[in-house]
């Protein structure tokens, strides 16, 4: 971007998609959910949910957004409007599965359901693997965080952080807890390479 | 005993946190974001069957989806057309269940019961030629006569109070 404008952003290209539409411009909805799925994915799944209760809960929050449209204050800040709806759904939802108990949200076997064969995981690369294995080591909020601002741009880290109930200073613009931790585990893993 | 390392863990982990970001972090998350794409990816197709949701409750539409299909004679329907058939189909605001009779001639009777359904219009709309259009009684009984065999769709419009909206049942092969 040209000095002087302002850093484009997923939160930025949202909001104008989002107030184009509230202007009577329909289309836009469509290319709202397409910009704003993967991010509202990896924010339910982040919540431990099955694929299935995950797409409900998507279904669920851009029917609200659509129907609550008019109400919306703020439409600029639509992303963590969606953000902060597809978090508390997804809570929501998750306290109701009763047949969720504590001990299998508790358990390392939570990513089983991620749509990855055996031989997909055998065939990432070994650097790759050991990422993973330091991610699943972190603290449940500082994988959600960093998981959820991995699909957005960097001006929005600091908003989405906030959205997520994250404290003021998690991410951006300086690095945060969360991903000094992972950086001090990669740099004491000889397996890491660096990329 | 490695209390004193575990301090300069800390201290190391707290300068780390105040810095700026840099260009290491945001590989580090664009390795994560393909991670997750690879590990979890938005499952094919969801973004169409959203903007298809949204479309629908634009419209104020509910797909009905088939509850109850008579199998046994579903299933021998082209051996046997002379079968009668029942299908129930249903959303969160309305129950239908039509009963297809071939009349033999290329056509059958529709005779259908909608609840909660008194008064409504319900339209069934053809693979070919325009709808054709009835209301239900105060029951929620409606018949459609003569209606050419083939693929075709139902369509129940509701109207509470001063909102209207609409049941569209999947393609059944009358």
């Amino acid at each position: 971007m040209n000095g002087g404008t302002l850093e484009d952003s997923l939160a930025a290209r949202a909001g104008r998609l989002f107030a184009e539409y509230r202007d009577g411009d329909q289309a836009k909805m469509g290319d709202l959910v397409r910009a704003l799925t993967p991010i509202l994915w990896h924010t339910a799944r982040a919540s431990r949910l099955d694929s299935a209760t995950a797409e409900d809960v998507l279904q669920t929050v851009w029917l609200t957004l659509v129907r609550k449209s008019d109400t919306i204050t703020e439409p600029l800040a639509v992303l963590q409007w969606l953000v902060i709806s597809t978090k508390r759904e997804a809570w929501r939802v998750a306290r109701s599965q009763t047949r969720f108990l504590p001990e299998d949200l508790d358990s390392t076997t939570s990513d089983a359901d991620n749509g990855e064969s055996i031989e997909d995981t055998v065939l990432r690369d070994e650097s790759d693997n050991s990422l993973w294995r330091h991610i699943e080591r972190l603290p449940e909020r500082c994988r959600t965080l960093l998981r959820v601002i991995a699909f957005a741009d960097r001006p929005d880290y600091a908003e989405l952080a906030k959205a997520l109930g994250m404290p003021q200073g998690s991410i951006g613009p300086t690095r945060g807890r969360c991903l000094a931790k992972l950086r001090m585990a990669l740099a004491q893993d000889p397996t890491w390479e660096h990329r | 005993m490695n209390e004193p390392n575990h301090d300069r863990q800390l201290e190391a982990e707290e300068r780390l946190a105040t810095e700026e970001l840099d260009s290491s972090d945001f590989a580090l998350l664009n390795s994560l974001r393909t991670h997750y794409d690879q590990s979890d990816p938005v499952p094919d197709g969801l973004v169409e069957r959203i903007q298809f949701n949204i479309t629908l409750d634009a419209l104020n539409t509910e797909v009905a989806t088939l509850t109850q299909l008579d199998m046994a004679t579903a299933g021998a329907r082209s051996a046997t057309t002379e079968a009668v058939r029942t299908i129930t189909f249903t959303t969160d605001s309305l129950t239908t269940m039509v009963t297809v009779t071939p009349l033999g001639d290329g056509t059958v009777r529709v005779d259908g019961w909608a609840a909660p359904g008194a008064g409504i219009q319900v339209e069934v709309l053809l693979h070919e030629g325009p709808p054709r259009k009835t209301y239900a009684d105060d029951d929620g009984r409606f018949v459609f006569e003569a209606v050419p065999s083939g693929l075709a769709k139902f369509a129940l419009y509701l109207r509470r109070d001063t909102d209207f909206s609409t049941v569209l049942s999947p393609a059944i092969e009358l």
